[in-house]
């Protein structure tokens, strides 16, 4: 947890949060069987609760800029809630110093019926203005919105463009010491999702606390100074921003390449299977460093290809065996085979494991199929097998194309860095 | 809630604004539907029905209970509902819950407010034809119906925490609320309740309120301490249990609006 000089901005201790379902008695129940079932203090006990946060815990220093990210159901909105005093945590303490304005929905409080006027007065005073605050800051508002010629008409005639903006205008303008947001800037167009950072970036500047949610990791990994990640409403980590957002990523790319070997399992005949079957490929596994089988594999470590083959007792003497790498969309990535790397076949009997070792997989982050074969020396393929493995490559950072290699940049001349630069 | 009440009022204010926005003759309505009420009124009962003695002209007796009776029923009818009309609002900012049934209760009673020209109409015609004499116990009505408005504020609390959790609160409340309204003196004096039933009459919560109103603003006579006392206890009775329901089920109305 980073040290706090002063009191902390946000102080989360053991927060946990039990969302209790009512599900039975809503869809089904009325006030009036429960008054008839003569306890209808019963009727208003949970009938189970779900864990949304289990005991989370995490300060937050002044000035801070937190990210906070996660899958969907991961309990990120359930914290912001927690953190904005709409929920109550079920058990543990939540502490929040100075002013502070929560952005779960732009735009939340409009009202289509009556002006933009009215509605800034409403959302401002939603957010913890006074009146004289308020019609303080109005111009600037309503300037900062681009809306100076519609603000009397009802906000019904807005675009939702113009009426994100108005939301997103009062909301900045609301000077909070701690400004919680959710998610909002997937919102509105380029040029108001620039703007709204830029606004950001001010508040940053001038020392103020920011804790947001967002799917969209470059953001955090870029404007945030830390980030928490969550996994099920437990907190699984909390550090740096960059980190975080690896970590995250890394974990969100091994449950999908798990997914996805689950389903292979469940689907052992599939299509693009060549072959007389006078030797079979029965089996193909990706192998780490250590020699597990996996299905993720980070870019530029050393990774195995095994492939099983079963041959007939009477001897072959005609035999190749070879792997192709491709990415999913079809592209050949890599393909060699024991004949072109001048293997020359002598017998083949019973059964064998055949190990293809590459000594730094220097591919890409994505997604890459494998086939392998077992086929003669004129190409006649005895098993030859399309798209039966697939394995994910992790990267920390995205790549253009498919290869990763290992590099250096150098510079001579007028070129100059700042500080943090990798040189 | 008092730290909250420059929202409420906005809220409510906006309430108003929308609701007579919607039609053509805004603001008009909220005049013209008392006032053909009362014409109504004081058409039937002069023509077609000949009410007691003690309570003529009926027009204006009627009216001032039926003004008042219609806030009630309405601001809790609109509690009933007023979470599900609100639920951005509550789920999407850090409004407090109780800011709804207190902006359903406050929007009802500016209705209220809106019509008291037309029973100062109603009193001036009635005053010129001697049927009334008016005196300085006019004054007592807006104290009864302030009171009033703190018992349908403890009603409104109770009413919309529990509608968070039944659907069917609302029909339900409605049928109460009919059955309620022949059980309070709004239509009759209590005097006019046979003898062994007044006792029972008493019970009822909004017996006081409504004495209360047609002593200040039909008999214009002081309203007598014991009444007094009945408004004050069922409002501080019906604050407090509000409070405490409010209270107990006040987690679950964002979780569950």
């Amino acid at each position: 947890m980073t040290p706090a000089p002063r009191a902390a901005a946000i102080e989360a201790i053991d927060v946990t949060k039990l969302y209790r379902r009512w599900g039975r008695k809503r869809s089904v129940g009325s006030f009036k069987s429960a008054l008839l079932s003569g306890r209808p203090g019963r009727a208003l006990a949970p009938d189970q609760a779900v864990p949304a946060l289990t005991d989370v815990s995490f300060g937050v220093a002044p000035g801070e800029t937190v990210g906070v990210v996660g899958a969907n159901g991961s309990g990120k909105s359930t914290l912001l809630k927690l953190l904005a005093g709409v929920l109550r945590p079920t058990a543990g303490t939540i502490a929040v110093n100075g002013r502070l304005a929560a952005l779960l929905e732009l735009g939340a409080g409009f009202h289509p019926e009556i002006s933009g006027r009215e509605n800034v007065l409403i959302n401002g005073l939603l957010l913890g203005l006074t009146k004289k605050e308020i019609a303080r800051r109005f111009g600037e508002i309503v300037r900062f919105a681009e809306l100076e010629e519609f603000i009397d008409a009802p906000v019904k005639t807005y675009s939702s463009g113009m009426a994100v903006r108005l939301g997103f205008s009062i909301a900045a303008h609301s000077d909070p010491d701690v400004l919680l947001v959710d998610e909002v800037l997937a919102v509105g167009d380029e040029a108001f999702a620039h703007r709204s950072l830029e606004k950001f970036s001010e508040f940053e500047r001038a020392g103020k606390t920011l804790l947001f949610v967002s799917h969209d990791l470059g953001l955090v990994a870029d404007r945030c100074q830390r980030a928490i990640w969550l996994d099920r409403g437990r907190l699984v980590a909390d550090g740096p921003a960059a980190e975080t957002v690896a970590r995250y990523r890394e974990s969100v790319s091994e449950r999908e390449a798990e997914r996805r070997g689950t389903a292979e399992r469940g689907e052992p005949s599939r299509p693009g299977r060549i072959g007389s079957g006078a030797a079979v490929v029965t089996g193909l596994r990706l192998l780490d460093r250590d020699g597990r089988p996996t299905a993720r594999v980070r870019s530029g470590e050393p990774a195995r290809l095994a492939m099983d083959v079963r041959a007939a007792p009477s001897a072959l003497d005609d035999f190749v065996f070879g792997f192709a790498i491709s990415t999913v969309s079809g592209a050949a990535v890599f393909g060699s085979n024991t004949a072109i790397d001048g293997f020359a076949p002598e017998e083949l009997a019973g059964d064998s494991t055949v190990s293809l070792e590459i000594s730094s997989l220097d591919l890409a982050p994505g997604v890459y199929s494998v086939d392998a074969a077992v086929h003669a020396d004129d190409g006649a393929p005895y098993d030859y097998r399309r798209d039966v493995l697939r394995f994910e490559v992790a990267a920390d950072r995205p790549i253009a194309g498919v290869w990763n290699p290992d590099r250096r940049w150098s510079f001579a001349g007028g070129v100059k860095w700042k500080k943090n630069s990798p040189v | 809630m008092w730290r909250q009440r420059a929202l409420v009022a906005a809220l409510a204010r906006r309430e108003l604004v929308a609701r007579y926005r919607g039609g053509v003759l805004g603001f008009f309505w909220s005049i013209a539907n008392p006032l053909l009420l009362l014409l109504v009124y004081a058409t039937v009962f002069r023509l077609v029905f000949t009410p007691r003695a003690d309570v003529r002209p009926y027009a204006l007796f009627l009216f001032a209970g039926v003004l008042a009776w219609g806030f009630v029923s309405s601001a809790l009818l609109d509690s009933a509902e007023t979470f599900r009309a609100n639920g951005p609002l509550l789920r999407k900012t850090t409004a407090a819950p109780e800011v709804f049934p207190a902006v359903a209760v406050l929007a009802r009673l500016a209705h209220l407010v809106f019509a008291l020209p037309v029973l100062a109409a109603a009193i001036g015609v009635a005053a010129a034809s001697g049927a009334v004499r008016p005196t300085a116990a006019a004054i007592q009505f807006p104290v009864a119906v302030a009171l009033l408005a703190g018992t349908a504020l403890g009603m409104a609390l109770v009413v919309s925490a529990l509608s968070v959790h039944f659907g069917d609160v609302r029909d339900l409340l409605g049928n109460l609320l009919t059955l309620t309204f022949f059980l309070t003196p709004v239509l009759y004096p209590v005097s006019a309740a046979p003898e062994r039933l007044r006792r029972l009459l008493w019970l009822n919560p909004f017996t006081s309120f409504f004495v209360g109103i047609h002593e200040s603003v039909f008999f214009f006579r002081p309203i007598r301490a014991e009444v007094w006392l009945g408004m004050l206890v069922a409002t501080a009775l019906s604050l407090m249990l509000g409070g405490a329901v409010f209270e107990r089920l006040r987690d679950s109305i964002a979780e569950e609006a």
